[in-house]
C-alpha cells in the first residue's frame, strides 16, 4: 500500500485542505484541558502528548442520542442525516480497529443498520500510531498494535520531521493521491524509523491473558471469581459508554400531544435494568452476572460469533471504573 | 373557554402569550379560583389548572416536566400553612418549594418560572391578583427557552 | 508525619480478628489496584485474607455505596425463603463515609445492629485526575505515600516526582468539614480537624456572586458535557437504595435518556434536589464521573440551604428525622408569592 510523507510545516496545510472538502474532527484541547475530537477550526491541533480522548470516537457512528423518525398527525419522517464527508484525525489504533467490531453488528446482518452505514460511508479515518502506551493499554493482547492500520483509511506514524502516512484501504489511497502536491516520497530512513517507533511502543506493552478466551471462559461460567469481583460493580455505565465496542442502544418514543420523536439512545449491560422483564423477573439480578456478561460478550461470544474480540485494548474501562474493576484480572484469573 | 382554543389553534402570526400551568390544591386554592370566576373577577386566560388533593401531593418532577413540555411558568398553590384539609401536607410542602426554588436559582433558571402560594377557598380576588403577577412576569420573560424541549 | 502504616496493620489485625471470631461475616475495606492513584474495594470473607487490606492516600472510595444492596429487603415471600440472613458488615470509614452511614440510618436503610463501622481519621484523599495531571506528559508506573503524608510517584523516564497531597486532594476534601467519623465502633488514626469549614460556601458564594444568565452558562457547561451515563448516581450512596430511579422510570417517563439539554438539565436539578438534606458532599460522583464534572455543583448548594434554612446538617445525628420527612411552624416562607 501507498506510503507518502507529510513535512511538519505542511500539516496545516493538509487540515485546511479537508476542511474544504468535509468537516475535520482533529484532538484539540478542550475547555477542561483533556484533548478529544474538536471539530475544526478550533485553535492549534494537538498531535503528540495524548494517550488517547477520554471519549472513543464511537459517538460518530452511532451517536449517544439520535432522532430515528419524527412524527406528526398519522404521518412519520426520518431526518436526513449530515450529507457532507467527515475527517476523522488523530484517532488512536485501538478505536479504528474497533469500527471493525462495530461493522459486525450493524452491517453484517439483515437488515443492516442505515444510520450507522451512512456514517461510516461518510467518514474517513486517519489514524495517528501511538509511540506512548499507557500502563492501562494492551492492544496488542487482542489482535492490534500502536502501529496497526486495521480499520482506519490512513495511518499516519510520527516521525521526527513531519508524519508518515501509510494508507490502509482504497479510500486512503485515494485520499493520499488527491492530496499529492502536499505530499512527498518517503525515504528508506522514514519508514525504518515509523517502524522502530512502532516497536518501541509494542515493547511497553504489558500482555493481557486474552488467549483462547472462548474455551476458558466457557469452562469458568461457574468460577467463584464473577461474584468476587462482581459485587464490587456498581453499574455505573461508565465502562460501556466510553468501551469503543459496546453497541448496545435503547429506542424510546417520546410523545406530546399525539406527536413526537423515536429516539435511540445508549445503553449498558452493567445496569441492573438492563435485562429486567416486564414480569419482573431478571435474568441477570446482580453484579456478578453482569460483570460476567461483560466478559463473556467481549470475549467468548464475539470470538464465538464474529471470530474476534470485541475489545481493542484501549484501557478506559479500566483508568476510569471508579472501583477500579480490571478485566485483565479476570482474564487471568479464569484459567 | 372554546374562545381561547380557537385563538390558540390559529397559526403564527398571533403575538407570543406566555403560557402558565398552575397546580391548585382541591380545597382550597381550586375553590378559591372556582370563587373567582363565579364572582366574575377576571383573570388571563393563559392559565392552564392541574387539581391536585394537596399542594403536599407536588413532586418537583412536575413542575420541571411542565416546562420542558413548553409552560413559560408554572405556579403551585395550596392551603394557607395551618388550614391545610390533610393538616400538614403543604407544611411538608413548604420545605420542600423553598429548597426547590433556591436550587433552579443556583441552576441560573428565573425564580419567576416556578412560584409558589398559598390561596384559601375564599380568596378569588387573591388568586386573580396572583395569577395577573404571574403572568405577566413570564410575559416579560419572554418565552422559556432553558428547559424547553423539542421533540 | 504520615500514620498510614499503622493505620494499615491495625485495620489488617482488626479485619482478620472481626472475621475470625466471627463478629462479622463481611468485612469492607481497600486492596491494591492494577493502576496507580487508586485502590479497589475488597470484600472479604475469609481472616487469612486480611493482609491485602490498605490504607493510603488513594483510599477515596465511598464504601457505604454497598450497604443498601447488602441489607435490601427481599421482594416477596419466594425471595424471602432463597436469601440468606443479612451479614453482619464490618466496614472502613473515612469522615465522609461515616456521615453516609448516618444519613443511611436516618432513613432505615441499613440496621445499625448489623453493622461495625471502623472509623479512619482522613486527612484528605487524592484526585486521581489532579495526580495525572500534575504530572503532565509523564505516565506514573507507581506512586506511594512518604513519611509527610505527600505522593512519590515514580515515572515513565524512571524518576521520582513528589505530589504535595494539597495540591491533588480531591475538591470534596478540601471542603470536607468532619474527616474524622463522629459516628464509629473503633476508631483508627489521630482524630484531623475539619478543615476550610467555609470552602464550600465560598464556592456556593462565588457563583450566587454571578448574575442569573452566568449560571446558567456554568450549568450547561456542565450540562454540555454530560454523556448521561449514570455513574454519579450509581456511585452515590444515597442513590444506591432506590429499587427503580425516578430518573429511569418509564410510567410516566420523567426525562429521557439521551443528552438532550433539556434531560440533562432535569437529571442533574431533580437528582440535586432528591439529595437536598441526604448528600453529605463524599464527592463520589464526582469522582466517579468519567468527563471529570463537578456533578456536585447543585448539591452543594442544597447542603447550604438546607443548613440555613432549617438547621439541619446531613450526616450528623444517627437518630435525627431527615428534613423533609419534617416541618416547623416557622419554616421559611420567603419563596412566597404575594400579589
Amino acid at each position: 500500500m501507498t506510503e507518502k510523507k507529510i513535512p511538519q510545516a505542511s500539516l496545516d496545510k493538509l487540515l485546511a485542505r479537508l476542511q474544504e472538502r468535509g468537516t475535520v474532527y482533529a484532538p484539540g484541547r478542550g475547555a477542561s484541558g483533556d484533548v478529544a475530537l474538536l471539530e475544526m477550526p478550533q485553535g492549534e491541533p494537538v498531535l503528540q502528548d495524548y494517550g488517547n480522548f477520554a471519549l472513543s470516537p464511537k459517538a460518530f457512528f452511532l451517536p449517544q442520542t439520535q432522532t430515528l423518525l419524527r412524527f406528526r398527525d398519522g404521518k412519520a419522517e426520518e431526518p436526513s442525516p449530515p450529507d457532507r464527508p467527515v475527517f476523522l484525525v488523530g484517532v488512536r489504533p485501538c478505536d479504528a480497529a474497533a469500527l471493525l467490531a462495530l461493522d459486525k453488528v450493524f452491517l453484517d446482518g439483515d437488515p443492516r443498520d442505515p444510520y450507522y452505514e451512512h456514517f461510516r460511508a461518510k467518514a474517513t479515518i486517519i489514524a495517528l500510531a501511538c509511540t506512548q502506551p499507557m500502563a492501562s493499554c494492551f492492544c496488542t493482547s487482542v489482535g492490534g498494535g500502536p502501529g496497526d492500520g486495521a480499520g482506519a483509511d490512513v495511518l499516519a506514524v510520527g516521525l521526527d520531521t513531519g508524519l508518515l502516512l501509510r494508507a490502509q484501504t482504497t479510500r486512503g489511497e485515494e485520499l493520499l493521491a488527491s492530496l499529492a502536491d502536499l505530499l512527498a516520497e518517503p525515504t528508506a530512513q522514514d519508514s525504518q524509523e515509523a517502524d522502530e517507533r512502532i516497536r518501541a511502543a509494542e515493547g511497553q506493552l504489558a500482555p493481557a491473558r486474552a488467549d483462547d478466551s472462548a474455551r476458558r471462559l466457557r469452562e469458568a461460567y461457574d468460577a467463584p471469581l464473577w461474584a468476587a469481583a462482581g459485587q464490587k460493580c456498581l453499574g455505573c455505565g461508565t465502562c460501556s459508554f466510553l468501551c469503543p465496542t459496546c453497541h448496545c442502544f435503547d429506542i424510546t418514543d417520546e410523545v406530546r400531544n399525539g406527536a413526537g420523536r423515536r429516539v435511540r439512545t445508549w445503553d449498558c449491560c452493567a445496569y441492573p435494568l438492563f435485562t429486567l422483564h416486564a414480569s419482573g423477573h431478571n435474568p441477570r439480578p446482580t453484579p456478578k452476572e453482569r460483570w460476567r456478561q461483560r466478559l463473556m460478550h467481549k470475549f467468548r461470544y464475539a470470538v464465538e460469533n464474529h471470530g474476534r474480540f470485541f475489545c481493542v485494548g484501549c484501557g478506559r474501562c479500566i483508568r476510569n471504573c471508579p472501583v477500579s474493576l480490571d478485566l485483565r484480572t479476570a482474564l487471568k484469573e479464569i484459567s | 373557554m372554546s374562545q381561547t382554543l380557537s385563538a390558540e389553534q390559529g397559526t403564527a402570526a398571533k403575538a407570543w402569550e406566555p403560557k402558565v400551568v398552575a397546580f391548585l390544591c382541591n380545597w382550597c386554592s381550586y375553590a378559591g379560583a372556582d370563587l373567582a370566576g363565579v364572582s366574575r373577577i377576571q383573570y388571563p386566560h393563559n392559565i392552564r389548572i392541574i387539581r391536585v388533593p394537596c399542594s403536599g401531593r407536588i413532586n418537583p418532577a412536575f413542575l420541571l416536566r411542565a416546562l420542558q413540555n413548553g409552560a413559560d411558568a408554572v405556579l403551585v398553590s395550596g392551603c394557607h400553612p395551618g388550614d391545610c384539609h390533610y393538616i400538614s401536607g403543604n407544611l411538608a410542602a413548604r420545605r420542600k418549594f423553598a429548597l426547590f426554588r433556591e436550587l433552579l436559582q443556583h441552576a441560573g433558571i428565573e425564580p419567576e418560572r416556578v412560584q409558589f402560594t398559598w390561596v384559601s377557598a375564599s380568596e378569588g380576588g387573591r388568586f386573580a391578583a396572583i395569577v395577573e403577577k404571574v403572568v405577566e412576569q413570564a410575559r416579560k420573560l419572554g418565552p422559556n427557552r432553558k428547559l424547553v424541549k423539542s421533540l | 508525619m504520615t500514620e498510614s502504616p499503622q493505620i494499615e496493620s491495625r485495620l489488617r489485625e482488626t479485619a482478620s480478628g472481626l472475621l475470625r471470631e466471627k463478629k462479622v461475616s463481611l468485612f469492607l475495606g481497600y486492596e491494591k489496584a492494577t493502576l496507580p492513584f487508586r485502590t479497589a474495594p475488597l470484600f472479604l470473607t475469609a481472616a487469612d485474607e486480611a493482609e491485602r487490606l490498605v490504607w493510603n492516600p488513594f483510599c477515596s472510595a465511598n464504601l457505604a455505596v454497598y450497604l443498601p444492596r447488602l441489607f435490601k429487603a427481599p421482594a416477596d415471600a419466594r425471595e424471602a425463603k432463597a436469601a440468606p440472613a443479612p451479614p453482619t458488615v464490618g466496614v472502613v470509614l473515612k469522615g465522609c463515609d461515616a456521615r453516609s452511614v448516618v444519613a443511611l440510618l436516618q432513613e432505615r436503610q441499613v440496621p445499625r445492629e448489623k453493622l461495625l463501622l471502623v472509623g479512619v481519621a482522613c486527612p484528605g484523599m487524592v484526585d486521581r485526575r489532579k495526580a495525572e495531571r500534575a504530572l503532565g506528559e509523564h505516565a506514573c508506573l507507581g506512586a506511594g505515600e512518604d513519611a509527610r503524608g505527600n505522593v512519590r510517584a515514580v515515572v515513565d523516564d524512571g524518576t521520582e516526582v513528589t505530589l504535595r497531597r494539597e495540591q491533588i486532594v480531591a475538591d470534596a476534601c478540601l471542603e470536607c468539614r468532619a474527616p474524622t467519623p463522629a459516628l464509629h465502633d473503633l476508631l483508627l488514626g489521630t482524630p484531623v480537624a475539619g478543615k476550610q469549614a467555609d470552602a464550600a460556601r465560598r464556592r456556593v458564594a462565588e457563583l450566587e456572586s454571578k448574575p442569573l444568565d452566568a449560571r446558567w452558562a456554568r450549568f450547561q457547561e456542565l450540562a454540555a458535557r454530560c454523556i448521561r451515563c449514570n455513574a454519579c448516581r450509581q456511585a452515590c450512596p444515597m442513590c444506591a437504595g432506590c429499587k427503580t430511579c425516578l430518573l429511569d422510570q418509564t410510567r410516566p417517563r420523567w426525562i429521557g435518556a439521551g443528552t438532550d439539554a433539556s434531560d440533562v438539565a432535569l437529571y442533574h436539578l431533580l437528582r440535586a434536589f432528591h439529595l437536598a438534606g441526604r448528600c453529605t458532599g463524599c464527592g463520589a460522583c464526582a469522582r466517579a464521573c468519567p468527563m471529570g464534572l463537578d456533578v456536585r455543583l447543585l448539591s452543594r448548594k442544597m447542603s447550604q440551604e438546607v443548613e440555613d434554612l432549617y438547621g439541619f446538617r446531613p450526616g450528623e445525628a444517627a437518630d435525627a428525622t431527615p428534613v423533609l420527612s419534617a416541618f416547623s411552624l416557622d419554616d421559611s416562607q420567603d419563596f412566597v408569592t404575594e400579589p
